[in-house]
Order: C-alpha cells, then structure tokens, then sequence
C-alpha cells in the first residue's frame, strides 16, 4: 500500500514526532512505500538544523534524514507553518532578509496543497499530533 | 471501521469525544498521555471497555510513563503493531 504520514506534533515536546518516524520505518520495513510526510504547525520544527537536543535524549532529526537519504522519502515542511517557527531554507532567508536558511535539506518548503495531493492519492493516511 | 489515536490525558476534551464517537469494530491505540487511559481498574478505562471497541496501547509509551504491567485486558502493540493496524482499518482518526 502507499502511505502518507500528516505530522503536527512538535519534536521538543512528548513522544509523538519520533513515534512517527518510528512508524514511518515500520511502514516501510513491511513492504508499504510512503508518498510524502508532510509536517505542519508546530511539526515543522522536526525539519531544523539548528535545534539542539539533550545528549541524553534521542535525536530528533537524523531518523528523517536517514528516511530521505536511505529511502527516498520526500519530506514536506508546510511553508506557512514552517516560516513562523523560523524554518528557512536558502531562497526563504534571502527573500526575508534572514541572514541564513535553517533547515536540513533533506526537507522542502511546500504549500499545503501538497497535503491534499497526498490525502488524495494514497491508500493510507496517518496523523500524528499532541 | 476506523482506527482512533489517542494521544491526550483521559481527563482531557479529546478523550471524552473520541470516546463519544468510539463503536465496536473500531480500534483504539492508546499513545503518549493517552496510555494513561488503559489502566485496569481506573474509570476510564472502564468506560473504553464498555465501548466494544478492541483496544491497544504503544509499548513504549507505556513503558516511559510506568504503566506496562498495570494494562491487564489491552493488547500491547509495537510500531510493526501499529502499522499493521492501519493496514486493517482504512480510516484512522487522531486525538490530541
């Protein structure tokens, strides 16, 4: 089947964001391939650069990265949310002045079309949020 | 036939209206402060019994917050568990 993963839960706080690469792996690991993971809200945070994570905590941002580089999985970053938490790429820190881009490239700036695209085409949608 | 995911305390908004919506033949997965909720013998969980719906909660969650082996009745479930949920139910719904 294919997949679409929606996910709002913020990365800084609980579980969710990372239960949701989890189970990105898992659907993937049963033979399952997943369309897009589109982020949104306080989800876009999962696409940054900069954030620093405890030592002592797990990392929040390679398992998306591993997603992208390992299996192709393309990794949305709704833009509306994306630019009021500071999630920049390069073209979007220069069109707003901002001295540099603060995402992982693994991850692209899209609109929210994109969502609908995927909710459409997909035989599974699956939200991640709280 | 939908899938529900709770991710809130039982105390909170999103646990009183998935429980309004939950029927039998729909699926719970208890995760995050939702694990809370699958404690024999609380309230809660007693009103999730009587819903007919099959209940699960995510290992980890359960097992970060201390509830593991106090969920007698709700059948445990890792990721590949969580997965294969989705698979069997085309719709899923997120509490939060």
């Amino acid at each position: 089947m294919i997949y679409a993963l929606l996910v709002m839960s913020s990365p800084a706080s609980g579980q969710c964001a990372m239960t949701a690469a989890r189970f990105a792996r898992g659907v993937l690991a049963r033979g399952h391939s997943i369309k897009r993971v589109f982020f949104l809200d306080a989800g876009t945070g999962a696409g940054s650069a900069t954030a620093v994570y405890p030592q002592d905590e797990s990392a929040r941002l390679q398992p998306w990265v591993d997603l992208a580089e390992q299996h192709g999985v393309e990794l949305s970053l709704c833009i509306a949310s994306a630019l009021k938490y500071g999630m920049l790429d390069e073209a979007e820190a220069t069109r707003y002045d901002r001295r540099r881009g603060t995402i992982h490239p693994a991850f692209t700036l899209a609109g929210l079309g994109q969502l609908v695209d995927a909710a459409a085409s997909v035989d599974r949608m699956v939200s991640f949020g709280g | 036939m939908t899938l529900h995911t709770l991710n809130a305390s039982p105390a909170s908004a999103a646990f009183a209206d998935c429980l309004r919506l939950l029927t039998a033949g729909d699926a719970l997965l208890l995760m995050g402060d939702g694990v809370y909720a699958a404690l024999a013998g609380c309230s809660h969980r007693a009103e999730l019994d009587t819903s007919g719906a099959m209940l699960y909660v995510l290992r980890d969650d359960a097992a970060a917050a201390g509830v593991l082996d106090r969920v007698d009745g709700v059948t445990v479930v890792d990721i590949d568990g969580f997965v294969t949920l989705s698979e069997q139910y085309a719709r899923q719904l997120a509490w939060f």
